[in-house]
């Protein structure tokens, strides 16, 4: 059905492509999750009135969208104050701003999801704060938020799509530059969403089942 | 402090084109919500109906729509079936492109929802006298729409989201089109992005906010 | 003591004061590179080859302004539309993209004079029956989001109303892979990448049909505005590359034919 002209070296082009976008993704998921976990608490420990401007900072990346939030910073940080930083810098930086709202909306989901009850026991049976953190809400609350991460970092493997327009050539960006020269959109996109696929599917099923059998005990 | 001039009225003679472009995203969003959820319906009735031709057919459009970039769907509704020599408009390919990826997730989110309501309810409708049509519409359909009311409220602000990928596909009437359209004329990118950004802000604020109400009203029970 | 430390701080501030003033030029040449912002999917100007490498007219042009600087020479790709946000977020030098000098964007950046000129082509697909520029008319149209010609040709479908739409792409690949799959009947394109696209073959049933009565299009190297040192040298640069025939020779490499005059009749610049 598929007669090429798909060269070796064209090949290499989509794997360097495929290469970035794994690279920002596992950039921007790693921060992203660890800045995540800090807002998340931070937000269940003081509350929603004193979270408020934290909580309205991190929703701001959930309600713009994620093409807007890459443009604004790019021209945030070279137009108005003069930074010369790479795409790929603003890039990540933009992804793992965007992870960690998410990150913090399940990890805050997850510690609600600890009985208010056990954690009193908890620090009855004298545990400190840390303690109950450590061996009682982090134990239980992985359940619950795992399976909605894994969710989250494959999200943002597919929405990394979109730095192409801070002049990162990741994968999507690199197929349509081969289909400038080679004229085989259907083929070449194929590829490239078969690509996507097979990190995404095995990964999303693997969250699936986790859910599935940490919700049945 | 800044080495830099922000022209915010230059930028702000443009706002009503902004808005105008905004009803075309809300218009784009609500369409592939709406279609979304009836193909979603209709994915999770095959995904039930026991048919492993109509199973599969469903579970591929999901695991599609799931593990693909938006992005690339909505190129590939586009460039990709025009390769068929089925041409749609912009407006079209960027519906297409979201409705698909909406049912996908939307069905995700009603099987979950099914999993709720116990099978004894179909049992029971059925020994009532229902079809298993009749006990589904009746019965199970009311229940998981409302289970899965909340994820359908996130699903519509994923599709506000969404419809900004329209340029890839030619679309200049939505609100990310006319503000890059702006852009090339007048290349205040900060200060149109910026204006483009709040307008989103405030869709999706009015949007969950009037879920939350709709909700609190409608499930009172 | 005191008059000593009132010293040390003039001299600090000279000091600062002299890093500061120097100008783009200076830290080109020190930083050794040159990044010049270029298109890289409007063949002839700027394109890849089959190791995806940039190759092309404003490739050669920027490695040449290159060597006269003795710097290396950096391509970044932008897209059209990203041309003029890469040089003000700093992502790049100068603007070697095949760049309209018009009025509205030298509000943002400063010109040189013009280093090449295109006139405009109408490129339609064979289906459409499409046979001039006002053929057009009643058709779906479309060019490069953010271009001259699509500036020009919009306002064109707008006057001429009902029946007749007009559609923006991101880029001239997609503006050609719609034509020849028929989603657009005609485009307006500077008539070096219409003849160039036309010929490599790439594309099905799709021909140069005719002429777009537009003005024609001078395109100039670009760079912040308040750069006049840089900007005198490129102005200065461009003359050379005509005096010394190195322009002729570059023409004749990528397109062929008929030298385009960069001069205008009847006014300075």
């Amino acid at each position: 059905m598929f007669d090429t002209t798909l060269s070796l070296t064209d090949v290499i082009f989509l794997a360097k492509g495929a290469g970035i976008t794994i690279l920002v993704t596992a950039i921007s998921v790693v921060i992203g999750t660890v800045l995540g976990i800090l807002f998340g608490i931070i937000r269940v420990q003081l509350g929603a009135v004193l979270a408020a401007p934290l909580t309205f900072f991190l929703d701001i990346f959930r309600s713009v969208p994620l093409l807007i939030q890459l443009v604004l910073a790019n021209a945030f940080m070279g137009m108005v104050l003069q930074l010369q930083l790479s795409g790929f810098f603003v890039a990540c930086m933009v992804l793992s701003l965007y992870t960690a709202a998410y990150c913090a909306e399940i990890v805050r989901g997850g510690i609600d999801a600890v009985p208010k009850t056990t954690r009193r026991a908890a620090r009855s049976l004298g545990m400190s704060w840390g303690q109950d953190m450590r061996h009682i809400v982090l134990p239980l609350a992985t359940r619950v938020a795992l399976p909605s991460w894994i969710g989250l970092a494959l999200g943002v493997m597919k929405d990394s799509a979109l730095v192409y327009v801070v002049q990162v050539t990741e994968l999507l960006k690199s197929t349509q530059i081969l289909i400038t020269r080679l004229q085989e959109p259907l083929f070449l996109l194929l590829i490239c969403g078969a690509f996507y696929f097979i990190i995404s599917f095995p990964l999303a099923r693997f969250g699936g089942y986790l859910e599935k059998r940490w919700s049945n005990d | 402090m800044f080495d830099y001039t922000f022209q915010w009225k230059q930028v702000l003679a443009r706002l009503p084109k902004m808005l105008d472009g905004a009803m075309v995203t809300m218009e784009v969003a609500v369409l592939s919500m709406l279609i979304g959820i009836v193909l979603a319906i209709v994915l999770t009735v095959m995904r039930r109906s026991g048919s492993r031709p109509l199973a599969a057919f469903a579970t591929t459009w999901v695991e599609v729509a799931r593990n693909t970039p938006a992005l690339f769907q909505i190129y590939m509704a586009h460039f990709g079936i025009a390769s068929f020599g089925i041409h749609f408009s912009p407006f079209t390919s960027l519906l297409i492109g979201i409705t698909f990826n909406n049912a996908g997730y939307l069905a995700e989110n009603f099987r979950g929802a099914l999993k709720a309501i116990p099978e004894t309810q179909t049992r029971a409708g059925r020994s009532l006298g229902m079809t298993s049509s009749q006990s589904f519409r009746f019965i199970i359909l009311p229940q998981m729409l409302r289970i899965a009311f909340l994820p359908m409220t996130n699903q519509m602000v994923w599709a506000i989201l969404m419809t900004s990928l329209g340029v890839t596909v030619g679309m200049n009437t939505d609100l990310y089109g006319v503000t890059q359209d702006l852009n090339a004329l007048t290349f205040r990118t900060f200060e149109l992005f910026a204006i483009a950004g709040v307008i989103f802000y405030i869709i999706t604020k009015v949007i969950t906010l009037g879920a939350r109400l709709a909700a609190a009203r409608l499930f009172r029970y | 003591m005191k008059k000593f430390a009132l010293t040390a701080v003039l001299l600090a501030t000279t000091g600062l004061a002299g890093a500061a003033q120097a100008d783009k030029l200076d830290d080109i040449i020190a930083s050794g590179k040159l990044r010049c912002a270029v298109v890289l999917d409007f063949p002839p100007m700027g394109m890849r080859d089959n190791n995806n490498e940039p190759i092309g007219f404003d490739v050669d042009y920027c490695n040449d302004l290159a060597a006269a600087l003795g710097v290396e020479a950096e391509i970044v790709e932008t897209p059209f539309p990203e041309r003029i946000p890469a040089l003000m977020s700093g992502r790049v030098d100068v603007g070697v993209a095949s760049t309209s000098d018009t009025l509205e964007r030298a509000k943002t950046v400063g010109f040189t004079v013009p280093y090449f000129a295109f006139d405009m082509a109408v490129t339609a697909n064979s289906e459409s029956g499409i046979d001039s520029f006002e053929a057009m008319k009643g058709h779906t149209v479309g060019a490069v989001a953010g271009t001259y010609e699509a500036i020009a040709l919009e306002e064109y479908v707008n006057a001429w109303g009902e029946g007749s739409t007009f559609r923006p792409y991101q880029t001239q690949a997609d503006v050609f892979l719609a034509l020849s799959q028929g989603q657009l009947d005609a485009t307006v394109s500077t008539s070096t990448v219409a003849q160039a696209t036309v010929k490599s073959d790439n594309f099905n049933g799709i021909e140069v049909v005719g002429k777009a009565p537009f003005d024609i299009d001078y395109v100039a190297l670009f760079t912040r505005r308040d750069e006049y040192g840089f900007l005198n040298y490129l102005n200065l640069f461009v003359n050379q590359q005509v005096r010394t025939g190195r322009y002729e020779e570059l023409y004749e490499k990528w397109i062929g034919g008929e030298l385009p005059d960069l001069t205008v009749q009847g006014v300075y610049r």
